[in-house]
């Protein structure tokens, strides 16, 4: 029992730890407007030894070669959609934090679509439905004097019978 | 001897919840008074033993007993006071410790100031509030038992996690529970009701104020994290769209739709089943949070340590709660139709129509969210679902939604006059029109500018549309002014909530537009005396001071001095701490508002020559965000304060004196013939059971896959089946040629990538002997290692290798698809990688799987 308590620390912030944002400038390429191109990109591609990070937000080492292999592929000419493609030839669509439209990912993207249309189609069949029952509101309160009016005669009326 | 209390206290609340959940329940099904009125004191009970218990608990926290397990895991003598306390519910025990708490203290609610409830609902919500605390009670016994001691008792603890070190998650949690277990009060109303199979406004006036006290504490809470989030973390960013913020987000989405359906339900006793429906899964979405962040089942930034055995049990205690109030629903639901009429363009519309956004945009979080644990479970493989995909997704949802937030309003009850309603906005389409105009001006033309524009104008139309509202009431500028200040005076408390809170909502878009277009950064290795310009501040870097003492960290603080125009701004000294206990870092970050933007500055690693890398950001309009969500949060309390809200409201004596008999009759037999439904009709209301059915199905395949060591964050390969890629590599022993892609044809080989910083490595390195002894050439990839570091750990250890190759800086790893040393790879005779395995091989592994294979290939 102690040792199962013991492996079952408190709450874990894994992987944010204390020190400050990953990307370094040793790191940063010289011409600016590459270097932004490079930043968002990498918040795009997901840290794999993290939890569930950008690489640019990361602090892992893996992260770091990554963000220095967007770079060279960044000066090399490739295109955005080059560089992630080549990081996905090696690792997959699961580094992408924005994965793409293919059968896999149908719901996904497809989904919030359904979602509103099911949400309003629901809203729609409940208001036909709802406005075509009869309408079953209290009575008021001078309704409800009447009624008791009618009940206390129909009682009178019986007992004179 | 206090642990042992508060072992006790709770152990006997166990009791008291057993009989809480059944004896109130059986009395109304009997139409027993005494037993049903023994509700009350049985919820008095609950919360006095949970007191002692959570009491008992802070008592041991803040005296730091290291007799007990907890303390000695979460606390240490050198905390402050303030993290003493807050460390009770900063780890997963005493967080379920202080769920409950909460839940018994709305059962307290319940019974102080529900007396003028009827008491069958009163004692029937109480039951289901019981059945919730005595599911919650026995889940902390049985497997997060806070009150466990150790023995010999340790000098001292191991202390708190400096990150939660911090007055914003000290209060964080309090809050967020008392918005989620709030949740509950709607939730045990509502089964009540369906258990009586009556929905009345008087229902919907009890549910509503807690509904908003719920929402009000969950805005703040979430508002809270986020904040957290933002002045802790140096990141800049306040939402990161991670699964357990998601959890969060999730419960406030739906429970704001809740918010505004029972307002409906309340006022025109119409829409009751669906409000029925909400507060089911508000509740329910506030459960799986709970679960979500406990169990495991989905990779997260900040969660509790992960253990299947209470996922398992936290999925049982769903199973029960969320699949018998749905069932409870299907059976229930038909029964509680009817109400007021309405035409489609009237304010209940314009409520729908807010619903149906809501869910929408509920759904999409849980879809996002859950997609990558659906996608893995059907075996098409691993997905992320990040930030791209949400900021992406929820834009066209909010966008209407805000839209329609200034139109609603102005809808009059049954039937609104929409070309009025617009009429009456012409202000605010006029302020929107000028407030992108002024944007596009002012910060020139260009995409970003294009999508802040829009951002600021719709935060304009939904600003001054709520305030076009407020001013229709009054009457201002259309009767006299003393009329229209005697109108304000005495316009409903609830009306200004609305208007406030809306407000609120407008000026929290104006933080997320501002921030995403305009936010400015800069990240340099500065030395002392050197300065940075950012948004046209100069930030002058003083110097950096080491050895600063703490209570409990030292730090090394620098020094910025903040200028405009050369007019001094402000000092800034962001601090990088290490923490006594445990010895952990903590980047603290500086930042000066002026209420508009934010420069946020922090401090990271040192380099040569005193210099260090600062990372400075410049943040327009974040402030905005976090006094928008604090303005929502104002706008429900303000209408709390309302009379007609105030909780415990008696009911409207007469109304409940002249029950009308037709209403009574119809509810003591909700089947009775008249309102018999269709069976066609049936079916609908049993799909979100079925839908839960589904997601329980792969909740319990994750958890099994959990069981066996498989966690979510195992990535399987893309490179097999594919050539090996093209690899050149030196030699890490004078004795070796080295090693090349080439080198791979002709044979089976098995490749591992090892280093001799990697634990597991040394774990696994005794077992790769027995690859070569199966005949298979072993070739080690030498990955991100010191030569000698490694050839140390090879003279220590032994060398299993065929040959061993470096390299020195990963790409080679990376080219092979590397995430996690050690990890091997079996490629066959044409170098065509044919498996993986990631982490450290067992004999088991070698001799069942590796081997097998690579005989096969032979």
């Amino acid at each position: 029992m102690r040792s199962r308590f013991a492996a079952l620390a408190s709450l874990v912030l894994l992987m944010v730890s204390g020190s400050a944002l990953a990307i370094t400038p040793d790191e940063m390429l010289a011409n600016p407007k590459l270097e932004a191109r490079a930043r968002s990109i990498d918040k795009e591609l997901r840290c794999l030894v993290c939890q569930n990070e950008n690489i640019d937000d990361s602090n892992a080492d893996l992260a770091r070669d990554l963000r220095l292999l967007v770079r060279k592929r960044v000066m090399a000419g490739d295109s955005d959609e080059q560089v992630k493609q080549y990081i996905v030839a090696r690792y997959g669509n699961y580094v992408l934090l924005k994965p793409p439209f293919d059968a896999e990912t149908y719901l996904l993207w497809l989904g919030p679509g359904i979602l509103l249309l099911g949400a309003a189609g629901a809203a729609t069949l409940y208001y036909r439905r709802a406005m075509r029952a009869p309408n079953k509101a209290p009575l008021s309160e001078d309704e409800i004097r009447r009624l008791a009016a009618l009940i206390a005669d129909s009682d009178t009326g019986n007992k004179g019978t | 001897m206090i642990a042992e209390v508060g072992l006790f206290a709770l152990i006997l609340a166990l009791f008291v919840a057993a009989f809480q959940s059944t004896v109130p329940l059986v009395g109304a099904a009997r139409g027993d008074a005494a037993w049903m009125n023994l509700d009350r004191p049985a919820a008095f009970a609950q919360f006095a033993l949970i007191t002692i218990s959570f009491g008992s608990l802070m008592w041991l926290h803040v005296t730091s007993d290291f007799s007990v397990m907890n303390v000695v895991q979460n606390s240490h003598t050198d905390k402050p006071l303030l993290y003493k306390i807050s460390g009770v519910w900063g780890n997963h025990e005493g967080s379920m410790m202080l769920w409950t708490f909460i839940l018994v203290l709305y059962g307290l609610a319940v019974s102080v100031f529900g007396r003028d409830l009827p008491p069958g609902l009163r004692a029937r919500a109480l039951a289901v509030q019981g059945m919730i605390g005595f599911g919650f009670i026995l889940f902390i016994l049985m497997t997060s038992n806070p009150f466990t001691r150790v023995d010999p008792a340790p000098l001292n603890g191991q202390g708190l996690n400096p990150l939660l070190q911090d007055p914003g998650l000290a209060f964080h949690p309090p809050f967020l529970y008392l918005g989620y277990v709030g949740f509950s009060m709607a939730f045990s109303f509502a089964i009540a009701a369906l258990i009586e199979g009556r929905v009345d406004a008087a229902w919907a006036r009890w549910v509503r104020p807690w509904t908003l006290v719920a929402w009000c504490a969950l805005t703040l809470g979430v508002a809270m994290g986020s904040w957290w989030s933002y002045y802790t973390l140096g990141w800049g960013g306040y939402w990161a769209w991670d699964p357990v913020e998601n959890a969060s987000f999730m419960p406030w989405l739906a429970g704001t739709a809740l918010l505004h359906s029972s307002i409906v339900a309340e006022k025109r006793d119409t829409m009751k089943a669906w409000t029925i429906f909400l507060a089911i899964v508000t509740f329910s979405l506030s459960l799986l949070g709970t679960f979500l962040v406990r169990s495991g089942i989905l990779t997260s930034v900040h969660s509790f340590a992960n253990d299947p055995a209470r996922g398992r049990f936290i999925l049982a205690l769903l199973g029960i709660v969320i699949g018998g109030s749905l069932i409870l629903y299907a059976i229930r639901a038909l029964a509680l139709k009817g109400g007021g009429l309405f035409s489609p363009i009237s304010r209940e519309s314009g409520l729908l129509f807010n619903n149906v956004f809501l869910s929408a945009a509920a759904g999409t979080v849980f879809l996002g969210t859950l997609y990558p644990l659906f996608m893995d479970a059907l075996g098409l493989g691993k997905v992320s679902v990040g930030p791209p995909y949400f900021n992406m997704v929820m834009l066209p949802l909010m966008v209407p939604l805000i839209l329609l937030m200034a139109v609603g309003p102005l809808l009059s009850w049954k039937r609104g006059d929409l070309p009025e309603a617009l009429s009456r906005l012409k202000f605010a389409l006029i302020a929107t029109l000028l407030a992108i105009a002024a944007t596009l001006i002012f910060a020139g033309l260009s995409s970003h500018s294009v999508w802040a524009a829009l951002g600021i104008g719709l935060a304009a139309w939904l600003f001054f549309g709520a305030l076009s509202e407020w001013a229709g009431r009054i009457g201002l500028f259309q009767r006299s002014f003393s009329d229209s200040l005697h109108r304000a005076l005495h316009l409903p408390r609830s009306a200004y909530g609305m208007t406030i809170s809306h407000m609120g909502m407008a000026i929290v878009l104006l933080g997320v537009a501002g921030s995403l277009a305009w936010r400015a950064e800069y990240l340099e290795v500065m030395h002392p005396g050197e300065s940075a310009m950012v948004a046209g501040y100069r930030i002058a870097f003083i110097g950096a001071q080491e050895n600063v003492a703490g209570p409990n960290y030292t730090a090394e603080r620098g020094t910025f001095i903040v200028t405009r125009d050369g007019q001094f701004v402000a000092e800034l000294q962001p601090e990088r701490r290490v923490y006594a206990n445990p010895p952990e870092p903590k980047s603290t970050v500086a930042i000066h508002t002026n209420f508009v933007s934010d420069i946020y500055v922090v401090l990271g690693d040192p380099g040569a020559n005193n210099g260090h890398v600062v990372h400075i950001f410049h943040n327009p309009l974040i402030p905005w965000l976090f006094f928008g969500a604090l303005m929502m949060v104002l706008g429900g309390i303000v209408s709390l304060t309302d009379r007609h809200h105030r909780i415990g409201a008696p009911l409207r004596r007469l109304g409940a004196r002249f029950r009308p008999p037709a209403i009574a009759v119809a509810a003591a037999s909700p089947l009775a013939v008249e309102h018999r439904p269709k069976a066609a009709r049936r079916w609908v209301y049993l799909l979100p059971l079925a839908g839960f059915a589904v997601l329980a199905g792969f909740f319990i395949w994750r958890l099994h896959l959990a069981d066996q060591g498989i966690t979510p964050s195992l990535i399987p390969s893309v490179m097999i089946d594919k050539p090996a890629p093209d690899f050149d590599l030196p030699p890490l022993l004078a004795s070796d040629t080295g090693f090349k892609t080439a080198d791979l044809k002709g044979k089976v080989t098995v490749v591992n990538f090892f280093a001799s910083w990697c634990v597991p490595c040394r774990e696994e390195h005794g077992y790769l002997s027995l690859v070569m002894q199966a005949g298979l050439p072993l070739v080690g990839i030498n990955y991100k290692d010191r030569p000698e570091d490694a050839k140390a750990w090879l003279a220590e250890l032994g060398n299993p290798f065929k040959t061993i190759a470096v390299d020195a800086h990963g790409r080679t790893g990376i080219d092979f698809g590397v995430y996690g040393v050690p990890e091997t790879y079996l490629i066959d005779k044409q170098g065509v990688i044919r498996q993986k395995w990631t982490g450290p091989l067992t004999p088991d592994v070698i001799r069942d799987e590796l081997i097998p294979q690579a005989e096969k290939l032979k």
